[in-house]
This record gives structure tokens, sequence and C-alpha cells, in this order.
């Protein structure tokens, strides 16, 4: 009976592509806000700051050009209700490829953070596999572990960063995805190497317990309106969670196009199937097979048909979000995540397809009057 | 209903295409338990009709059709009834062809309580009555005409019928071959005690029954 869906090839993997590629753009919009949901989520740990303070006009996270002058980081640490402040110098490492990575270092390199290492808690680093750097020129250095998995590096290497030999002391996991990605120094070393003397790209501010967040935020900024941009991290998981509904209301969309477009698929495989077995049908009936059976039958066809398209898809979305991530997106951004809840929907929007389109034909094979069925030649 | 009565039929009517065609134009009609009846007639004279009302495939207007004790006219479910009481052999295209011969056996019985283990016991002991048990596994399309109607006997004596309806079951065949299909019916219809109902057009088959019906416009005549 399992073999009957496949009885016409051409047929069934024509229904088979259609669901299939609705299931398959479903499942690569569901890793990718799988992906923002989980590098958002790591974000907002607790203990780190709360507030990211850049110069105005310049990226996120300071990335893009716009140092700050580091005497900003004591300025903002006497603003009321600032706990801590730290600054943090960013730069691309360049790291030469030489060092045997994976790919990675070809990339472009990953970030290096200078920061005094006691306020490394502010960007989430808690323990470090190792230790922690000295403050100073000792030229030392703790790596995130996907990097240090892709330079295929450990405690005691030596990693090259503007034509300076630095040591790893130590390797973290903050959990953050741009932070893992990346490595920390101290400040004063970094600002000498890359003659930013005195500067630092952004400053992570934390506030105090009972203070509130967004309202600190507005005081920063208010107090420095043409100079300074600050966000706090709910704007930023806010912002990402909007255009996270965005994404995923766009699922939904292709979802219900999938189910419409694949249902008539089904419809049209299934009452061609019903068709064509009309003898076959009426031969069940002769035999004793109640209608429900029937029904039963033809239902569970379709399911198995659109089952089949479900896994097909679920590989086709996989493999095009991984090619697409391998092409067009740097490593340090985000990774893809296949969640549970994607596969669910995935699977379930197949069901709901193989039932839609199921029902009307397994109706009619159900009603087919035996003897009209069996004069069918 | 008499005793040993397993078919009675009282002025039966059926028409088609909303009564223009008076399939059936009122069958009186008797048949004993374990009988062997040959149905003769021209072509659509009802013959296959006839078998279609005995084996509950549809339903007459007018009369009444009792079969092993069931009102045919009332009963509201018949799949129970085609499952348990009767077999069926068609002319041709009898078996499911993606099924192999054994599922093809079996079929009868998915609406029974049997559990399948015990399912395919009983559709290999019908298989090898009838001489096709090292095909069980084969694809029915695999099959030469004559073994197909050999797996369709074995299906229809499955759920122990108490009759067997047999539609031109060697229309299709060369007579050598149908001879074989014919000694089987027979052999299996005292065997296995069953009433055995078969349309056919040659007159030497039909001379193997107990009793020879001709039909004619939708009526048994008598006058044989
Ligand atoms: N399902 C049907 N729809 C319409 N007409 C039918 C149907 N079944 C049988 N008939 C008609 O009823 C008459 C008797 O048919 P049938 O019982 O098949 O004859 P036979 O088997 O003796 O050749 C024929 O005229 C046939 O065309
Ligand atoms: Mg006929």
């Amino acid at each position: 009976m399992i073999k009957n869906p496949f009885r016409n090839r051409t047929r069934a993997t024509l229904a088979i592509i259609g669901i299939a590629i609705g299931i398959a753009t479903i499942v690569a919009l569901g890793m990718v806000t799988g992906g923002l949901q989980s590098s958002t989520q790591s974000t907002l740990k607790a203990g780190s700051a709360e507030i990211t303070v850049t110069k105005i006009g310049s990226g996120n996270f300071g990335s893009s050009g716009g140092v700050l002058d580091e005497s900003l980081v004591t300025d903002l640490k006497n603003t009321n209700g600032v706990k801590d402040t730290a600054g943090i110098l960013r730069v691309n490492s360049n790291v030469s490829t030489s060092s045997g990575g994976s790919g990675f270092g070809s990339m472009g390199g990953f970030l290096v953070n200078g920061i005094d290492s006691s306020k490394l808690a502010l960007v989430g680093i808690d323990s470090v596999n190792g230790t922690i750097f000295t403050n100073g020129s000792s030229n030392e250095i703790i790596i995130g572990k996907t990097v240090a998995q892709n330079l295929n590096k450990t405690v005691g290497s030596t990693i090259d960063i503007y034509g300076t030999e630095f040591e790893v002391t130590g390797i973290f996991e903050s959990g953050n995805f741009i932070y893992d990605t990346g490595a920390f120094t101290s400040l004063s070393t970094l600002q000498n190497l890359t003659n930013n003397t005195g500067k630092v790209s952004y400053i992570q501010v934390k506030v105090n317990d009972n203070a509130n967040a967004s309202q600190v935020s507005k005081t920063i900024q208010d107090e420095r309106p043409n100079d300074l941009s600050a966000t706090t991290a709910v704007d930023q998981a806010n912002r990402i969670n909007q255009s996270l509904g965005m994404i995923d209301t766009a699922s939904w969309a292709i979802s219900l196009l999938a189910i419409v477009i694949g249902g008539v698929g089904v419809i049209n495989t299934m009452i061609m199937s019903v068709f064509e077995r009309t003898r076959e049908i009426g031969v069940l009936k002769a035999v004793g097979w109640k209608d429900r059976r029937i029904l039963g039958m033809i239902l569970g066809e379709s399911i198995i048909l659109t089952l089949v398209a479900a896994v097909v898809g679920i590989i086709l979305g996989i493999v095009a979000v991984e090619i697409i991530f391998k092409l067009f997106i740097t490593s340090q951004s985000f990774e893809a995540v296949l969640t549970m809840d994607t596969l669910l929907k995935a699977f379930g929007v197949a069901l709901l397809v193989g039932i839609v389109g199921g029902l009307y034909p397994a109706y009619r094979a159900s009603r087919l009057a035996p003897t009209e069925a069996l004069r069918y030649e | 209903m008499t005793e040993e009565n397993v078919i009675e039929i009282h002025n039966l009517q059926k028409t088609y295409d909303k009564g223009k065609i008076k399939a059936l134009n009122g069958i009186d009609l008797e048949i004993k338990k374990g009988e062997f009846i040959s149905i003769m007639g021209p072509s659509g004279s009802g013959k296959s009709t006839l078998l279609n009302m005995i084996g509950a495939l549809d339903r007459a207007e007018e009369g009444t059709i009792k079969v092993a004790g069931i009102d045919l006219m009332k009963t509201r479910d018949l799949s129970e009834f085609r499952s348990q009481e009767i077999g069926f052999v068609f002319q041709m295209h009898n078996l499911v062809p993606n099924l192999s011969v054994l599922e093809n056996v079996e079929i009868p019985m998915y609406e029974t309580r049997v559990k399948s283990e015990e399912m395919r016991r009983r559709a290999l002991e019908l298989l090898e009555a009838v001489g096709l048990k090292d095909k069980a596994d084969k694809n029915p399309t695999k099959l030469s005409g004559g073994e197909r109607q050999r797996v369709a006997i074995a299906r229809a004596l499955v759920n122990h019928p108490s009759i067997i309806l047999a539609d031109e079951p060697t229309g299709a065949l060369d007579s050598k071959t149908g001879d074989v299909i014919l000694n089987l019916l027979k052999s299996l219809h005292s065997k296995e005690q069953v009433t055995l109902v078969m349309v056919t057009h040659e007159p030497y088959v039909a001379e193997m029954a107990d009793r020879i019906l001709h039909v004619l416009d939708g009526k048994i005549n008598n006058s044989s």
C-alpha cells in the first residue's frame, strides 16, 4: 500500500517537488530565525553591560570607524545610575592563514578587542579556560572558543597580530556569538599596536541594580546628543525581534502558500490516482472493504506523499542554508540554527497539506458506486 | 424463508439511467444452500446485475431479496455482509496490481478481526489449494490469466463465505485454461460446501451445474 502514491512516478515527483520547495523555504527561514534568536538571547546575559555607547553615526559596535576618547569611559561612569563602564577598542586581526586555520583566516581574520582585564564581566566573559591576560604590554591574549577551534589554537599557542606575536593564555566561551568568534587583549597594548592611543571603539555601560537601563541610556544620550549614540541591549533585542517577527510572518505566509499550492497539487495527484484505480476500488468494495477504510487508504497515501515531500524539503532547506551561509555570510555574524520548532512546523505543514489535499479525493473514492467501478475498464 | 434456501428473491427490479434501462424486470428465484447454479443469457440481459444484487454491490428499487438470512433491502451497511458471506470472482481485473499475490488473497480479511499471522496462514492455505503457494510473493501482473483467476478464487474463499458469485470466470481465458478453472471451482464447491452461482456463455460449462437459469430481458425464463 505504501508504494501506491508513487505508481505514477512523474506525477508523484512533481507533487513532491512542489511541496518540498515550500517546506524548504519554511525550514530555511526557520533556521535563519533560529540563528537570530539564539544570538539575541546570548547578548542579554546577566552580569554584562546593558548599554552600548558608540560615536554617533558609527555602526552598532563601533566596528566601522568612529572612535571615542578614552576619557569618556570615566566621564560616563559618573553619570547617575551607572555602576561601571568599560572602554573597548575593536580591530580586525587580519591574521595570516599560515597558521593552518580551516578557511577561517581567509575570511578577513577575527575581531580583536582591547579591554581592561578587570572589566571582562561586562562583556559577558566570567570564566576563562586558562588565565586572563595581564594589563600592560605583556602581549597576552584570550581567544573565543570558535577562534580556538577554527585556528587550531590552544593555551600556550601564539598568534600573530599586526606583526606582533601574542601568547594565548586562555580560551573563553561567553555564549555571545560575536565575542566567541573574537579575542580579547589588554586595551593599552592594542591601542599602542594600532596607533589608537587614548581611543576606544565603544563603551559598555552597566547600570546600578535598581536603575532603569533605558532611562540611563536616555540620560547619556541627552547629555551628548551630537556626539554619542546609546542603545540598550533590550533595544537591540527588540530591533532584532522586530525583524524576527517579520521573517516569522513571511514564513507563515509562505507556509500558507505552500499549503494552497501543495494542496492543489496533492488533490490533482490523488484524484488522478483514484480515477486510474477505479476498478481496483470496486474490487476492494466487492470483498467487503468499508467506505471508511477506502477513505483512510487514499488519505494515508496522500499523507505519505506529503511526508516524503517534507523530508526532501527539510534536507533541501538545510543544504540551501548551508550553501548560502558558506558563500555569503562570514562566521562573524551568526550561525543558522535548526530548531525542533522549525522541524515540527515543516512536518505540520506537510501533514496539513496531505490531509487537506487528500480529503476530497479520498471522499470521492469512498463514495464510488461498486457496480460502476467494476464496469470501469 | 425456508431453512435450506440461501438465496430468496421475489419480483426484484432494478433500473439504470433514471429508469430508462430496466436491467432487472421482476426476478423470482430461490437457491438452496450448497447448490451449483449456472446462469446463461444474451449479453445485456441482466446476468451481471443479478449477481451484483445477490452480492449486495448495489440496491434494487422493488421486490425482496434475502441472502444468507439477511434482508438486503433493509440492511444499511452491507460491507460486512459482503466480506462474510460473499466471494466474488469476476471475468478479469480481479486483482489489485500493486499488491503481492498473498496480499491480494488477504484483503477480504482486513475488515475482520483476524490477526495478521492468521491472515497469512489462511491465505497461504488457500493459495496451496489452488496450486499457487510458490507464487505468493509475486506481483499479479507477472501471472498468467489462468493463474490470476486461481488467485481470485482463493481470495473469494478466504473468509469462508456461504456463496461464491462467479461472473464469466473463464470468459477471458482459452478453453484449456478455462477448464482448469472450472474444475477447480467445481471441486472447491463440493469440498467447501459453498453455494456457487456462475454466469457463463458456454453451454457445456453450464451443464456442469446442478441447475441452469436462463435470463432474458431482466427476467428468468423458465421454459427450460
Ligand atoms: N451501472 C450501470 N449503469 C447503466 N446501465 C447499466 C449499468 N449496469 C448495467 N447496465 C445496463 O443494464 C443492462 C443489463 O446489464 P448486465 O447486467 O451487465 O448484463 P449482462 O451481464 O447480462 O451482459 C444492460 O443494458 C446494461 O447496459
Ligand atoms: Mg455481464
